[in-house]
């Protein structure tokens, strides 16, 4: 049986909440430059969910913590642009003042950091924390921020009053994930950012995360930015997938394409490497090789080193992203190769 | 097939504070000759427990470990000295497991030396070449003398596994050996650890909490499922994953995304009663899935501690209800 691909989900809106363009971000290393966001570009639209998948040091979080400015003192944006809008209401990020940037974190883009949910304060009830972070964005009134809450703690399959009156260490760390969740969407953010958020969980516990985040994308509208090393939850929750590859993205797909049809060798190389629990167990295929040294990436494309389709070409001159299909964009030279070669084959992995 | 370990009755609690956790509670296993059993189950359930109590780190405070037919903590010094040599662990995490300040031919020479397998520095240096050549990191002569932090967390794994084998073991424990490594490197190092089966007759007692990393790696072996404490279920791996039978596994199976975006999307999901994992301070009685069992029934469920049955087909499981609709009970 081919496998069946739902209707684009209806949930997405032509509004675009967030268009990145050219992106570079670097740290300053005392062995030197490390460049790890490399001309990334992408449009995110309303009420769409575009993951960012890829291994460690790929720099898909330091993407993410460049996307609200948040990155650390040893890093810089060189160049490139990230538009926001809301309402036709466009404005650049990168051109914000401290006092705007204040207001644009949380109010219109809120991020969930990885193992956040261990960074509650622990001598402060919940209810504290949540009345802090309002009166710190400018809303002092306690009872609509309360019953705001209440409503949301309910979308996230809590029990409102105990939760509210609770201390970190009672509640377990699935629910303290959901409490960051419905606090992430306290002041109605367009634009949520996770960092890994079931990465740490238990089973049933990420079972339970996902299962209220999929909920709240269809309750209410917001777009979501996911970062994850974790094929299995892109693939749960994304409409779309963005794969990177030493800071630079190879593949950008609808999440169905990705999984069935991957043009790029190394979204190829990382799939087939995942084990899967369903079906038969078949056989998986390690990337040969290490990822690049990003204080001097290889020449090219940063993958040829350990791609079997590299050419000269691909030693030389770096490919950039172009569009092959509905939705789906590759920086390949050889795609076509790859596709002739590995196409049908993955298809018949993915039936079995 | 001989009986290579077994686990009998094994118990171990610990003191915290006034009150005593029991971590792993009448856990039974038996593990063959070349066989490899995959330990899975959620943090806490103590499957890193049971593990170190199978390789004598940790002494239960009730039970057997017995290796090729003896008790390891009645045996003499000679004996257990030769039953520590032929269990060797590989650790979760490459970055703290090995010696910072020791360079791979140190680390793996220390072992050669100790035990006698090599009378000079240089004899160990040769003979680490060996085993760098043996966990695929070729040339050894480009590792030898390189410090843990230059190598790459799928490299450390590879000299941890490369120090293990160096006394010549039979049975190893891994402790979540690939959970740390990115997946385009965990593949190799378990397709390395396989290989072992074949070319060295090697056991593996293999811990870890991914059930689809479980299902790769043991495919010819078993799983055997915790819950706090209790081994629920262990059948061959095949017929565990696709056939589950205690309602945990059920429910762990189902509720694990997976990478392919209808099957995952498309799951039935086990529906549980309850979401809280109970406290291993106060673990339910009778049976401790109970408070979150779908299958649960009142005066049976919460009263009578289930044991593990044979359901056939070489599986066995602790439920009263199933038992009895397999018609065991």
């Amino acid at each position: 049986m081919q496998p069946t691909k739902p209707l684009q989900s209806t949930h997405i809106k032509e509004e675009v909440t967030l268009a990145v363009s050219d992106l570079w971000i670097s740290y300053q290393a005392r062995r030197g430059t490390v460049k790890a966001v490399r001309g990334v570009s992408f449009d995110l639209r309303l009420g769409e969910t575009l993951a960012f998948i890829g291994e460690s040091g790929c720099g898909k979080t330091t993407l993410g913590l460049g996307l609200i400015r948040l990155l650390p003192k040893t890093a810089r944006i060189e160049r490139g642009s990230i538009i926001y809008s809301r309402n036709n209401m466009r404005t650049s990020v990168l051109e914000m003042d401290n006092e705007a940037l204040r207001s644009f974190r949380w109010k219109e883009c809120a991020m969930i950091f990885q193992g956040a949910q261990n960074a509650f304060n622990p001598v402060l009830r919940i209810r504290d924390q949540v009345f802090d972070t309002a009166r710190a964005h400018g809303e002092p009134n306690q009872q609509r921020v309360r019953e705001r809450m209440l409503d949301l703690f309910q979308l996230v399959s809590l029990e409102s009053d105990r939760v509210m009156n609770a201390y970190p260490h009672e509640l377990s760390g699935g629910m303290r994930q959901r409490v960051l969740l419905a606090l992430g969407l306290l002041l109605d953010p367009q634009l949520i950012i996770l960092d890994e958020p079931t990465t740490a969980l238990d089973i049933l516990t990420q079972r339970s995360v996902i299962d209220v985040l999929r909920n709240l994308r269809n309750q209410l509208d917001f777009s979501l930015i996911l970062i994850s090393h974790d094929l299995s939850l892109a693939a749960e929750l994304a409409d779309r997938v963005g794969t990177m590859y030493a800071g630079t993205l190879v593949e950008m797909a609808d999440v169905y394409d990705t999984y069935y049809h991957p043009y790029h060798p190394y979204t190829i190389g990382l799939i087939r490497a995942v084990p899967t629990l369903s079906g038969e167990r078949r056989d998986l295929i390690s990337i040969p090789g290490t990822p690049p040294d990003l204080i001097d990436p290889p020449r090219g494309c940063a993958f040829n080193p350990r791609c079997p389709y590299a050419t000269e070409r691909c030693r030389t001159e770096q490919p950039q992203l172009e569009t092959v299909g509905l939705n789906h964009q590759v920086a390949c030279w050889n795609w076509q190769a790859v596709v002739a070669d590995h196409g049908s084959r993955l298809i018949l992995a993915a039936q079995e | 097939m001989a009986v290579m370990m077994e686990l009998v009755n094994l118990e171990r609690s610990f003191k915290v504070g006034r009150a005593v956790v029991r971590a792993v509670d009448d856990v039974t296993l038996r593990i063959n000759e070349g066989e490899v059993v995959c330990l899975v189950g959620e943090s806490g359930c103590g499957k890193t427990t049971t593990g170190k109590m199978a390789v004598g780190l940790l002494r239960p405070t009730a039970g057997e470990v017995r290796f090729r037919g003896q008790d390891i903590w009645k045996m003499n010094a000679a004996d257990f000295r030769k039953y520590r040599q032929a269990v060797q662990i590989i650790h979760q995490d490459p970055y703290s497991s090995l010696n910072p300040t020791q360079s791979v031919v140190d680390i793996i020479s220390a072992p050669l030396l100790r035990h006698g397998f090599a009378r000079s520095r240089l004899e160990a240096r040769k003979l680490a070449a060996e085993f760098l050549q043996r966990v695929d990191m070729t040339p050894p002569e480009d590792y030898l003398d390189k410090y843990p932090h230059q190598l790459s967390g799928g490299q450390r794994q590879r000299v941890s596994v490369a120090r293990a084998l160096t006394v010549n073991p039979s049975f190893i424990m891994a402790d979540e050996a690939v959970s740390m490594l990115d997946v385009s490197i965990r593949v190799g190092l378990l397709k390395m650890l396989s290989r072992f089966r074949e070319d060295l007759g090697m056991t593996y007692l293999f811990i870890t909490h991914d059930l689809a990393v479980a299902k790769f790696f043991a495919w010819d072996g078993r799983i055997a499922v915790m819950y706090l404490g209790r081994v629920v279920e262990v059948g061959p791996t095949p017929r565990l994953i696709r056939f589950p039978q205690h309602p945990y596994t059920k429910a762990l199976l189902s509720a694990i995304p997976e990478a392919d975006p209808v099957a995952t999307r498309e799951k039935e999901r086990v529906q549980l009663r309850s979401m809280d994992v109970p406290s291993l301070l106060n673990i339910p009685t009778g049976c401790s899935f109970h408070p979150r069992c779908p299958l649960f029934e009142s005066g049976l469920c919460d009263r009578q501690v289930p044991q593990l049955v044979d359901i056939g087909n070489g599986v066995e499981i602790a439920c009263h209800v199933v038992a009895r609709e397999a018609g065991v009970a």
